[in-house]
């Protein structure tokens, strides 16, 4: 998918991310990382094990875009991803979206990230905590 | 004046316990799952004695029934295998009554119920009944009061599994405190309850601070914050810069690992979270973490994020001794090649910094929690965030 002119790649990961998996998948991705401004998606619903060098693949892929002005989003996340991501404090170094055409969409908004939240949260309240 | 003779049978059946959506965290049942350092088993037995029942008779099909801790409470176990249980409740009920009891409580564990047992008892005898049951508004509970002359009605109770009864069974209703214990957000909320004294039973050990109470043996390191309510089962530890706060409860031998904060969750027993986390909400068992806000259970292989400890003493003293051993050269080392001062990142660099756990992506050189780590997390993380009453 196009947009702003720039691709976006869309990269679906695999269901376990440990430490074998993710230096494959790490392996895998380095020609989009490298790139000159890179998009990319990364749908996590396959996700059913990860673990912690499955967080650290993912802070790394972030780090190696950021150093070429690119961006990494996250979408579709599975229950294990969003709780390990939560887990480990990293859900808010990423934006994440419910589907990967949000994700994709996102890319060519025109909104500062800030507010795209603040929509977001607007449109679907936190539930109130039982305690 | 004279006294009525009551005793009381309480019933650990598995079947009845595998109901329970718990069996994931932990593979021991419900009644015998530690919440804030003591068991509905336990509970309910210091409740029997408090009404003044004299020690009570626990038919149990679990082999691992008889945990430390309620040795000494002066009950008759009764371990049976699990087809003759049923059969074995009834000869027990037997037993009591040619003890010369009159009434005979039966009480099956699974959940936990607070029941008046006086008002129990006064309603059974008023109605004249033979057999009596403990219902609440939404269903009705394994709680019977039966009169031990009537064997015949416990017979057919019992090889009913407690379905039937033969005669007319009247209904006590219950008001006071009931939890299921069905699922890990009954559990959790147990340990809130409990906590908050919503319930008439108390956290174990001692209330060191108001609302923070600690068991003999826990260890928190310097540095680490327990902010009321919350409870520290144990030998359980709390490393430095970690935060328990919001009604967490750490039960025996758990441990929270640096700079993580645990918040509004329970650590069953043996359970190791990793350093750096953020556990919020949650009920984390051996390698599984149900996350009560999302409504999910998920399993966790990764020792780094939760581990579990193993649960053999001889085990956890081998382990000791090796880390004791490995201290003195651990610290030479660090002494001739570590660095002299470690640098304390500023706020900002901290609020961007993830978990110690992730290794080097996180912009920690170490892989998993150690004392270096410790020292490289910012002390002042916490305090960006608000906890409880600060």
């Amino acid at each position: 998918m196009e947009t702003n002119s720039r691709p976006v790649v869309v990269k679906r990961m695999p269901e376990r991310l440990n430490v074998r998996t993710a230096r494959e998948f790490l392996r895998e991705v380095q020609p989009l990382l490298t790139k000159d401004r890179p998009q990319i998606v990364f749908d996590l619903s396959q996700v059913k094990q990860l673990d912690a060098s499955g967080v650290e693949m993912l802070l790394r892929c972030m780090s190696e875009v950021h150093k070429r002005d690119g961006d990494i989003k996250l979408a579709t996340l599975s229950a294990q991803a969003a709780v390990v991501l939560e887990l480990t404090r990293t859900e808010r170094l990423f934006e994440i979206y419910e589907t990967s055409t949000d994700a994709v969409r996102s890319f060519s908004g025109f909104l500062p990230n800030a507010m795209r939240q603040q929509l977001l949260h607007q449109k679907h309240p936190p539930a109130p905590l039982a305690a | 004046m004279t006294y009525m003779d009551i005793r009381a049978l309480v019933l650990v059946n598995r079947t009845i316990e595998e109901l329970a959506d718990l069996t994931p965290f932990s593979a021991l049942p419900t009644a015998l799952l530690e919440v804030a350092g003591k068991t509905s088993l336990q509970r309910t037995l210091e409740r029997l004695h408090q009404f003044g029942i004299p020690p009570a008779s626990v038919v149990s099909d679990c082999d691992f029934l008889v945990p430390a801790p309620t040795n000494g409470d002066g009950a008759n176990y009764l371990m049976t295998a699990r087809e003759s249980f049923w059969r074995a409740a009834e000869s027990a009920f037997n037993e009591l009554a040619q003890d010369g009891a009159e009434l005979v409580l039966v009480v099956t564990l699974g959940g936990y119920a607070e029941i008046d047992l006086e008002k129990l008892v006064q309603f059974h005898l008023d109605q004249q009944a033979r057999v009596s049951q403990v219902y609440t508004e939404a269903e009705p509970l394994p709680v019977f009061c039966i009169s031990a002359s009537r064997r015949n009605d416990a017979a057919s109770l019992f090889r009913s599994q407690l379905v039937k009864c033969r005669s007319e069974c009247p209904m006590f209703m219950h008001t006071g405190y009931f939890n299921a214990l069905a699922n890990a957000r009954d559990l959790r909320q147990f340990a809130i309850d409990i906590l908050t004294l919503k319930t008439q039973t108390k956290p174990a050990g001692t209330e060191v601070r108001p609302g923070v109470w600690i068991e003999r043996g826990a260890v928190i390191e310097k540095g680490a914050r327990v902010l009321a309510p919350a409870f520290i089962g144990g030998f359980a530890k709390i490393r430095t810069h970690a935060v328990v706060t919001r009604c967490s409860s750490v039960e025996h031998h758990a441990q929270i690992d640096c700079g993580t904060v645990s918040e509004n969750s329970t650590l069953l027993p043996y359970c190791v979270i990793g350093a750096g986390l953020d556990l919020a909400h949650s009920v984390v068992g051996a390698g599984v973490v149900a996350n009560l806000r999302r409504d999910v259970t998920v399993e966790i292989a990764d020792p780094k994020l939760v581990g579990y400890f193993p649960a053999a003493a001889g085990h956890r003293l081998l382990n000791a001794a090796l880390e004791l051993t490995s201290y003195l050269p651990k610290q030479v080392w660090q002494g001739l090649f570590g660095k002299s001062e470690p640098q304390q990142p500023d706020l900002q660099t901290a609020l961007h910094q993830t978990s110690p756990s992730l290794g080097s992506a996180a912009g920690y050189q170490t892989p998993a929690c150690d004392s270096n780590a410790a020292e490289k997390f910012p002390s002042n993380l916490a305090v960006v965030r608000r906890y409880g009453n600060q």
